[in-house]
């Protein structure tokens, strides 16, 4: 194993990462910026390198100068910054630094959400129906949506986070957002091109843990995350409600089987999710494969009893996998937001004057921040995620609305209320869920 | 155009008692050949390096290896019962196995440093061991596995193993050769990699270390300060360092296990073996005769004789050899067989006595005359011209001496033989069945003419000359001309009847195998039912590289023009002795017996098809017209018809033999 690793992240993927490696023996270097040193978690790490601006959590060639001068022979890319860039990953194999994660290749491969689509379907992934890849004008983008039938999706190959995304219900209206949506993603992402999809409305998000060696892939079941507002989560739990019965049962194996003949044909290494969306009749179809650690990682690990930071540095140290313990019980994740969620979901920096989080069996809080830390306006508004965990899903909404109650936070509005509105909505105690639900039902959840 | 194989090899012409003896030698020679390798194997024993968690150097070659693969071991009896100044333990196999090895279905040469023995030291004879190895692999062009957990030069015996051109940096030059080559090179290291050890796997194409692995030019404690510091040498050359830092490795890997599993999958990214195509469409078949056979047929007794074609039906596949030149120098035995099914030139010595050429009666075999040096000379250098890997059967006593021998200029033919062997570029493989002595061991690709392996076998007897032969030499002076004691006095009779039994004794103990293989002088000792597998092994190492070596295709060989220059077409071969005696065997029944001829050249069949009833019975009545035989030539069949009618007395050749246009085939009583 790694004797020194540094994690080219900040804030609570810093202080996930670190609990496990220091679990495990290994020293951790953590990076800072001006904006983030003062935060108190940091203390925790074996050394600190601050890196001074803003934005040099992406300046990889700095990083990559911090591991040498911090001797550290691996480094972990988190979620989110530089988690999944190819390029990134390239630089750091070339200096001799172990890039925990899949190859660039692969990285590249999926990185550009065309040819991950391409690459899927070519071996076997149901991918939803849509152009086969990049669409080289908005007259090309019609004819496309011609075919597939309105409303169709329209999307940036490079995107992530709603960016570059368009919804297009008729014909008319194809070349104004094409001619948008391409604007929007050159000044996002410098990549304007797009490609289309058929607009499954109100479908379930549901996303395959996949773990592999590099030889050998497993899934370790799979994740709903339906609860969103904006394309952003707000609510992940396992199992799928959608997957639920005797035919759920079969669609899991029967997705999980393919997944795994994917990543193994890719020679996956490392952790990594299929992202994919249910239909009204049931049918899932590949959307993206995130080639990284999940922010909500976090339930599929309380269900399996796995610690996927560990298997990740395993797997990067050359380690084949053990079989990996398979799900039972349910678990549900909230993500509390230092958000103004009456405003819009404003993102509401500030001061943590009270900061109590629950405790108790079958919860867990990730969160880097303590009492007196500041929220700062420079990255997201993560505050905790509290996890909650129980032998069935009705159990586990009983232990996050307790764990919810528990929790106390002052300084800065958060979603936590509103989270916890939405357990007693009883579409969603009924297991209705789909992409729509939160904002369908904002309203009422607000009020 | 290919060459015609003919089936050789009968039922063992012995008693049961001559076979049980045979056995039981040869069976008891086998079992301590056994006792000697296990010894070796054992090592220091397995448990120092199971408490610290990490795998025998011979775990790793087994879980390296193909499952249920054979590993071929060279140079296992190195260093056998040699002491050592400084160690109260003896060194076995030198601390280190050079293995033949298939991973993936590739044959690999496996150099491993036994971490059981001195923590794989380097012993007086190591760094030799490893680079014969090397040699052979580079002969082969076959990919080298290092398996490096060394903690250097074993230290009091420094000045045995360090300088010379065969000291440990030698092992580096040949790492260089190797990558100069083209062969692929992968290392693993294990654990301790100091001083000298660590350039072993550096220049290795793909470098794993475990997490227990260190490479260092000097470990810690010749580190000013190391102490204080509490730095190891792990921490200084470790995997941290060499795979991260100075990226003087590739891989790191948790453990034993990841290591050996990641090296195989390496081995399965080289070139794939040539074996299957260079098998020309044809399937690897065991001999007829069973490999086994050979303890039975090899006399107990050296001094006594056998027939080498035997020993050669019991090596090739279905039994099958065309041998070439057979009518010339027939002490010794030329020949094309394929083995696992791929093409190899057998060379080997007939101990049986042959007719002297001059038809002076018979003379010994196992001795080179001149039509045999000649004849061994052309087919070697027709092999190496053709690609065809060589495998030299050695029972050879020596070249013939005496005043006809000289006049006859053998010193001649024979450094044209070693010129031959010297500069051959095709694979040459030696096998020391029996004798191996004096100049008969060079001109038969002995070791010092450099084959890729030469293997002795138990029964092998290896010297300048027999001790019998030593201690006439040495008494010529007192002997008479039947090299019986000249002196009748009983005193000095029996003195120098003593001393010429010490000579003999000495001689004797020198030429046991062991000896050969402590000292190097022969890579490995094998049974005689194992030689088989090793032919195997060879053929498959030899056709395993492609791109490397001439290999032509069989319709193109020079082997063919030898044959039509030296003996005449295979069929013509055929058709002279077969008929001529067949003839003979079966003169005519009875007085009157009138012959029936063959229209035409070609072979003779009495039934319809093998095992038919015949066309016509013996003592049958026959009319003119009647078909009594088939003549196949071409694979066409022509009835043989009756001009008169009479009682058919029965044939003259046996079905299938060679008849010429007007040859008799059979007889008839005309009425």
């Amino acid at each position: 194993m790694f004797r020194r690793i540094l994690i080219a992240n900040r804030g609570e993927v810093v202080s996930r990462v670190m609990r496990t490696a220091q679990r495990l023996g290994v020293e951790v270097v953590a990076l800072t910026t001006d904006a983030d040193k003062n935060l108190s978690f940091l203390e925790g790490a074996d050394e600190v390198v601050n890196l001074g601006a803003t934005r040099a959590y992406l300046d990889g060639p700095a990083i990559i100068a911090a591991c040498r001068d911090a001797r550290c022979t691996a480094v972990h890319p988190g979620w989110g910054f530089l988690s999944e860039n190819p390029t990134f990953a390239a630089q750091c194999e070339a200096a001799g630094i172990t890039f925990v994660g899949p190859s660039g290749a692969t990285m590249r491969q999926m990185a550009d959400k065309a040819s991950a689509r391409e690459v899927m379907a070519a071996m076997g992934v149901p991918t939803i129906p849509g152009s086969d890849g990049p669409l080289a004008t908005a007259s090309k983008a019609a004819e496309v949506a011609e075919t597939i039938g309105y409303p169709v999706l329209l999307k940036a190959v490079s995107g992530g986070g709603g960016r570059g995304m368009r919804i297009v219900r008729q014909s008319g209206d194809i070349e104004a957002a094409f001619d948008a949506a391409s604007a929007e993603a050159v000044g996002a992402f410098g990549d304007g091109r797009l490609y289309m999809e058929k607009l499954i409305e109100n479908g379930r998000h549901i996303e395959f843990q996949v773990m592999g060696d590099a030889r050998r892939a497993q899934v370790l079941g799979e994740r709903e995350c339906s609860i969103q507002r904006r394309h952003q989560k707000l609510l992940e739990e396992t199992p799928s409600p959608g997957l639920s019965g005797e035919s759920g049962a079969q669609a899991r194996l029967d997705v999980s089987a393919i997944v795994v003949r994917a990543c193994e044909a890719m020679g996956y290494r490392g952790a990594g999710t299929i992202e994919m969306l249910m239909d009204s009749e049931g049918n899932l179809y590949f959307m993206e494969m995130n080639t990284r650690l999940q922010v909500e990682h976090t339930i599929t690990e309380e269900v399996t009893g796995e610690d996927l930071v560990q298997r990740q540095l395993e797997v990067a140290a050359n380690h084949f996998l053990p079989d990996l313990n398979a799900p039972s019980g349910a678990s549900i994740q909230c993500r509390i937001n230092a958000e103004d969620t009456a405003a819009g979901f404003k993102p509401t920096p500030g001061e943590l004057t009270r900061f109590e989080l629950p405790k108790g069996e079958g919860i867990r809080v990730d969160t880097h921040l303590q009492v007196g830390d500041k929220i700062s306006p420079h990255y997201d508004s993560m505050i905790a995620k509290v996890i909650a965990t129980g032998r069935t899903r009705a159990e586990a909404i009983q232990a996050m609305k307790d764990a919810l109650d528990g929790l106390v936070i002052e300084g800065v509005p958060t979603t936590a209320p509103l989270l916890r509105r939405l357990l007693d909505l009883p579409q969603f105690n009924d297991g209705a869920t789909d992409t729509g639900l939160l904002e369908r039902h904002l309203e009422e959840l607000l009020a | 155009m290919k060459l015609k194989l003919d089936l050789i090899g009968n039922d063992l012409a012995l008693s049961d008692a001559e076979v049980a003896e045979n056995q039981n030698h040869h069976g008891a020679a086998g079992e301590a050949l056994d006792s000697k390798r296990s010894i070796v194997r054992e090592g220091w024993g397995a448990e120092r390096a199971h408490r610290k968690g990490k795998l025998t150097a011979w775990e790793r070659i087994e879980a390296l290896s193909d499952p249920g693969s054979e590993v071929f071991p060279v140079g296992t009896l190195v260093n056998w019962a040699r002491e050592f100044p400084g160690s109260k333990r003896q060194a076995p196999g030198a601390g280190v196995i050079t293995a033949f090895c298939r991973v993936h279905d590739r044959h690999v040469m496996v150099i491993a440093n036994d971490n059981t023995v001195a923590s794989g030291a380097w012993w007086p004879g190591t760094p030799e061991k490893i680079q014969r190895g090397q040699e052979m692999a580079l002969r082969l062009g076959i990919p080298v596995v290092y398996l490096v957990d060394c903690s250097g030069l074993f230290l009091p015996e420094q000045s045995k193993s360090f300088p010379g051109r065969r000291g440990a940096g030698h092992i580096f030059k040949k790492n260089s050769e190797l990558s100069a080559a083209g062969v692929p090179q992968i290392a693993g290291v294990f654990g301790d990699c100091i001083a000298g050890g660590g350039y072993m796997p550096i220049i290795s194409d793909r470098v794993f270390m475990t997490e227990a692995a260190y490479m260092v030019i000097a470990g810690a404690a010749l580190i000013k300060g190391a102490k204080a510091l509490q730095l190891t040498s792990l921490d200084i050359g470790g995997p941290e360092v060499h795979v991260h830092q100075s990226q003087c490795a590739d891989v790191r890997v948790p453990d034993d296990t990841t290591a050996v599993a990641l090296i195989r999958e390496e081995v399965s990214k080289t070139c794939s073996s040539a074996v299957p195509f260079y098998r020309h469409g044809a399937k690897p078949e065991a001999p007829l005769r069973s490999s086994g056979e050979i303890e039975s047929l090899l006399p107990k007794d050296h001094r006594h004789i056998y027939d080498m074609r035997e020993v050669i039906a019991r090596l090739v596949d279905g039994s099958l050899f065309h041998e070439m030149m057979p009518g010339q120098g027939r002490e010794m035995i030329t020949g094309i067989a394929r083995v696992s099914g791929l093409w190899v030139g057998i060379i080997a010595n007939d101990p049986m006595p042959h007719p002297h050429p001059d038809g002076r009666g018979m003379r010994p075999g196992g001795i080179l005359y001149r039509e045999g040096i000649a004849k061994i000379a052309a087919f070697s250098r027709a092999c190496n011209a053709d690609g065809i890997p060589i495998v030299w059967l050695q029972d050879i006593a020596g070249f013939d001496i005496g005043a006809e021998a000289e006049a006859q200029g053998l010193l001649g033919y024979g450094s044209s033989l070693i010129y031959t062997n010297s500069t051959n570029e095709t694979p040459m493989f030696t096998v020391l069945i029996r004798k191996a002595s004096g100049a008969g061991y060079y001109a038969m690709a002995g070791h010092p003419y450099e084959p890729v392996v030469q293997l002795s076998t138990t029964a092998s007897r290896l010297s300048v000359m027999e001790g019998r032969t030593l201690a006439i030499a040495a008494y010529n002076t007192k002997l008479d001309e039947n090299f019986e004691i000249a002196s009748s006095d009983p005193d000095e009779r029996a003195s120098i009847a003593a001393g010429m039994a010490e000579t003999e004794a000495r001689i004797e103990a020198d030429m046991d195998p062991v000896r050969a293989a402590a000292q190097m002088d022969t890579d490995e000792i094998v049974k005689l039912s194992e030689v088989r597998r090793w032919v195997e092994l060879f053929a498959e190492a030899s056709y395993q590289a492609s791109g490397r070596r001439r290999i032509k295709n069989p319709r193109i060989w020079s082997m063919h023009d030898l044959a039509v220059l030296t003996s005449g077409t295979r069929a013509a071969e055929d058709r002279v002795p077969q008929a001529a005696s067949l003839s003979e065997n079966r003169a005519a029944p009875e007085d009157g017996a009138t012959p029936v001829s063959a229209p035409m050249d070609g072979s003779v069949w009495f039934s319809p098809k093998p095992g038919a009833p015949a066309f016509v019975e013996d003592g049958a009545a026959v009319n003119a017209g009647d078909t009594v035989g088939l003549i196949e030539i071409m694979k066409t069949f022509s009835p043989i018809r009756i001009t008169r009618g009479g009682t058919w007395l029965g044939a003259a050749l046996e079905d299938g033999a060679a008849v010429e246009a007007g040859g008799v085939i059979g007889w008839l009583r005309p009425d």
